[in-house]
């Protein structure tokens, strides 16, 4: 009896052991997509008597969306400058000497309840050896006005979910669209979050470089970005899914929609995006029949993505 | 009804036993004899064929049809509704597939010599294991009595069947002595393809399946006895003519622990408990099918942990039986396709996302004879089903609000009423009950159907479905004969069923769109069949049957999978030790078909099967041989509840042999 029992429980801890292994799901959504949470240091750079740095998630700078957040303290006191006015300017430096910038807040505020200036700054290119960025930041501390440069390394995105693409519209504008959220999107109803950026094309000569005026961004305000999102891939057949909701702006400037993803792997977003007056200024309707076999058409703007 | 049968068999010596002088040596006995008439009740074979499979077997049932996918596994519809609204079980221990295309209903774990009987009872009598629409299937195991007269027993069979090479070895053995039984079995299948009446192979619908299974007894005192079981089933490189996908493996362990008290006074006979567990893996396989464009993995598990309590009462004119009966299930089935670059990222689903299902109900069943004449039957079962799925972020995207956890409260009930007299007798039944909706209804995700070629998505929040039953019987037996017309009619509340949404788009790529499930105001079955048989000579029998069904949904439109008008006839003759059979059975054509759920007109097909039979000793062990022909014309036909209208078998001889050791 106590033998037969013995080989049940022999029999069942053979069979339980399965001989194809379960997916471990948070593994699986985890593969391409690593998600940052904490603010780190980029860069600290001494200028007189402060210290300047530089903080951004894993404290590193990406190709793309990065929020930046600057905390300026009196090198022997330690004491933290407050309400400075910081000017901040990314520069960057082609091989023939070329200098542009991206879409960036140039005044950056203080919060107070956290402690450091906040902003931005869409980085279009990686470093590259023919390509550097260069920081300029401004801060007048009453009316002692510090300069400073810094030069900065901007990492190629390897987290598809947090690309962008520049385009110029319809309008003839520049036009940038960098996702800031999901970082690591999840197969379920996720909520995407894109900076919307165009740039100010400059209305009088260059004074001194750097002169701010002919490197002005801005947030685009109450366009909309209509959302379609699809698997590329020839085998998914021009795969959607249901309830996704289109991009409008929310109070934080950055713009708020919904998408579904109902499978892991590659998806295209493909935008359509428009104006005040619902005037297309960039994108195309893709085709809606499932199409097995052949690749997704995508929209003429469109981001990929991949988890 | 059946089952009051069953209860009058096992309580029939109780009744005579009381009348006794009880001493412990008789006692002994009554229980033996308790146990031998359970287990001695039926064979496992049809008329026609004494090597059957238990699909095969349940196929000779009137309320039973199939779906079939292939050769192997077939999907039992009882009152013609599919498996979500049936309970099958297994010696009432619930198993649930693995497969979320339905490739392993519970029956397919199980193998014909491990089987004593199949227990099946229609619509709301079948809540005694847990809530029901259609009824329940129960598999019953073969359980041997203690003290046999016999210590040793055994049977070995063996047969060829020759249109599609199965070659099947079947053996069983047990051991009876005063305080220990031993049942043990093994069995192996093996099949190529099939050839259909044409004569052209249906390629995919080979199989291979191997089970064995092991119950040990031991008698805990003179009234107790404490039982182990398991059954192993494994079935690998099983095609699916019907399906774009086939299977590389599914296993299943069953287990389970049951302890056994008899009391000698009062009015509770016995009290049986049991815990168990199983496990069930389903691997598919679309490696077998190169023409698919996308390569999948679509693995499934399915883990249930049980326990059934119940007691058995009997009275002077009463009887019943009360069960507690509770279950936890885990069902998981995931998804991965691989892009054509197999370097690029898979891209994965869970179509079953981690479904928890518990269950605990008590049930009651009850007969009361009321004269000689009459009996009433009642009872009923309340239980309360819980569900969980723990990504449930899969069944957001289509329902955004749906809950994570859902209770319900399952209630059923029936009575019936049972009059009989010189011969003649009738029956009046009614019942009322709900069921809960099944993994698939309530949680599957993009599941595959290609019989209507939609992907199906559940929906959490779906009504229970709950069922009016009425049903009725009129027969007449006579010495030489019977006659018997049996009706049931349902009509079903938040029928559940597949509809087309206008959101999202297929993922699977022979996908034409999305179904979701929804419910449907009602839907109505009617169901009817009679019976009759007749001993022409006193070595020539006949049998006929003939049924007929109609379901509609709340347009009166036809609802899928409802046979039509079938029957089946036979004759029997026996002379010495040789038996002959001849059989015909067929369906009318199917013109209440269901277009909206991807059925066509299936026309009418009539088949005929022949066997022979002789009996002989060898050694004094027990010899049957039987060889016989099924669709002895070779006539090329398709059912109305053949999946994507595959054609069935074409003629085929098959031969067995039977020794009873």
């Amino acid at each position: 009896m106590k033998y037969a029992i013995y080989l049940l429980l022999a029999i069942c801890a053979m069979v339980t052991a399965c001989t194809v292994e379960k997916t471990d799901y948070d593994a699986e959504i985890a593969t391409d997509t690593t998600e940052y949470f904490d603010f780190e240091e980029v860069t600290t750079i001494k200028k007189g008597d402060y210290k300047v740095t530089i903080e951004a998630l894993n404290g590193t700078l990406y190709k793309g969306y990065n929020e930046i957040h600057i905390i300026i303290v009196h090198a022997q006191t330690d004491e933290q400058i407050k309400n400075a006015d910081l000017a901040f300017l990314p520069i960057l430096t082609d091989a023939n000497g070329n200098k542009s910038s991206c879409p960036h807040e140039y005044s950056l505020s203080y919060d107070a309840i956290n402690g450091y200036y906040q902003g931005y700054s869409v980085f279009t290119n990686a470093s590259s050896t023919t390509s550097s960025w260069d920081l300029y930041i401004d801060f007048a501390i009453g009316n002692d006005l510090n300069k400073l440069v810094e030069s900065v390394t901007v990492e190629e995105q390897v987290n598809k979910n947090l690309n962008m693409t520049a385009f110029t519209g319809q309008d003839n504008n520049q036009y940038f669209i960098a996702l800031v959220a999901p970082q690591s999107p999840d197969v379920a109803k996720n909520d995407l979050v894109a900076g919307i950026y165009k740039f100010i094309q400059p209305n009088q000569p260059a004074g001194d470089f750097p002169d701010p005026s002919q490197y002005t961004y801005a947030i685009v305000d109450d366009h909309s970005l209509l959302l379609d999102p699809r698997m590329p891939e020839p085998s998914m057949g021009n795969h959607s899914s249901p309830y996704n909701e289109n991009l409008t702006q929310g109070n934080d400037g950055l713009y708020h929609g919904v998408v579904n993803y109902t499978m892991t792997g590659n998806w295209t977003l493909n935008f359509i995006f428009q104006d005040v007056n619902g005037k297309t200024i960039k994108g195309t309707e893709v085709p809606i029949d499932f199409t097995p076999g052949i690749e997704g058409k995508k929209s003429e703007l469109y981001i990929d993505i991949l988890f | 009804m059946r089952f009051l049968t069953l209860i009058l068999l096992v309580f029939g010596p109780w009744v005579q036993a009381q009348n006794t002088p009880v001493t412990s040596d008789s006692l002994d006995v009554v229980l033996d004899e308790v146990l031998i008439v359970a287990a001695k009740k039926a064979k496992i074979e049809t008329d026609m064929k004494m090597a059957v499979s238990v699909d095969e077997f349940l196929a000779s049932s009137d309320n039973i049809s199939f779906v079939k996918r292939g050769a192997y596994a077939w999907e039992p519809l009882l009152n013609n509704m599919s498996t979500e609204r049936s309970t099958i079980t297994i010696d009432g221990m619930h198993v649930f597939g693995a497969c979320t295309d339905k490739m392993d209903p519970v029956t397919a774990y199980v193998e014909s010599n491990n089987l004593s009987d199949i227990d099946i009872k229609s619509g709301q009598e079948g809540s005694l294991n847990g809530a029901t629409v259609a009824g329940s299937i129960d598999l019953k195991r073969k359980s041997t009595a203690f003290g046999r007269a016999k210590t040793w027993d055994g049977a070995y069979q063996t047969g060829f069947e020759f249109n599609n090479k199965q070659f099947f070895n079947l053996g069983n053995m047990s051991y009876s002595s005063d305080k220990l039984v031993v049942d043990a079995s093994m069995s192996h299948r093996k099949a190529d393809d099939y050839s259909d009446g044409n004569n052209d192979e249906v390629d995919h619908s080979q199989f291979t399946k191997f089970n064995t299974s092991l119950g040990l007894a031991y008698k805990t005192s003179d009234l107790s006895s404490l039982r182990v079981d398991a059954i192993f089933d494994q079935a690998n490189d099983v095609g699916y003519p019907a399906l774009p996908m086939d299977l590389s493996l599914s296993r299943a362990l069953i287990t389970s622990v049951a302890f056994k008290q008899f009391f000698e006074k009062g009015l509770v006979k016995v009290w049986d408990s049991k815990v168990y567990f199983n496990a069930v893996e389903h691997y598919m396989d679309d490696t077998t099918r190169p023409e698919n464009l996308v390569h999948m993995d679509m693995p499934g598990w399915s883990t249930t942990y049980g326990l059934i309590s119940k007691v058995n009462l009997k009275g002077e004119n009463y009887t019943a039986e009360i069960q507690l009966n509770a279950y936890d299930n885990l069902s998981i089935a995931e998804m991965r396709m691989y892009p054509q670059d197999r370097s690029e990222r898979t891209m994965f689903a869970y179509s079953w996302p981690w479904v928890t299902t518990r269950y605990a109900g008590l049930s009651m069943s009850n007969a009361w004879d009321i004269s000689n004449r009459s009996q009433l039957n009642f009872g009923g079962s309340l239980g309360v089903n819980y569900n969980y799925s723990k990504y449930i972020e899969f069944n957001r995207i289509f329902h955004p609000e749906a809950s994570q956890e859902k209770t319900r409260f399952l209630p059923n009930v029936y009575a019936s009423y049972q009059w009989d007299n010189q011969g003649f007798n009738f029956s009046i039944g009614t019942g009322y009950g709900h069921r809960a909706p099944s993994v698939s209804e309530g949680y599957g995700y993009y599941i595959y159907n290609s019989f209507d070629r939609y992907d199906y998505i559940g929906d959490p929040d779906l009504e229970n479905e709950i069922s009016y039953e009425v049903n009725a019987s009129a027969g007449f037996t006579h010495k030489k004969g019977g006659i018997k017309a049996q009706v049931n009619y349902f009509y079903i509340q938040n029928y559940i069923i597949g509809r087309i949404l206008s959101a999202g788009s297929p993922m699977n790529y022979q996908s034409v769109g999305v179904k979701g499930y929804t419910s449907l105001d009602y839907a109505t079955l009617f169901n009817f069949s009679l019976n009759a048989n007749y001993s022409i000579l006193q070595n020539v029998h006949w049998k006929g049957t003939l049924t007929y069904a109609r379901g509609l949904d709340d347009n009166q439109n036809n609802l899928p999978f409802i046979r039509p008008l079938s029957y089946q006839t036979g004759l029997h003759y026996s002379y010495r030790k040789f038996g002959i059979q001849a059989a015909l059975n067929g369906d009318l054509m199917q013109v209440n078909y269901s277009p909206e759920y991807g059925e066509d007109e299936t026309p009418s097909y009539t088949n005929l099967n022949v066997s022979a039979d002789y009996s002989f000793y060898i050694n004094n062990y027990k010899t049957v041989v039987q060889i016989g022909a099924e669709n002895v014309f070779n006539t090329y036909y398709s059912t109305y509840a053949d999946w994507g209208n595959i054609p069935r078998m074409g003629r085929n001889f098959f031969t067995s042999l039977k020794i009873n050791l």
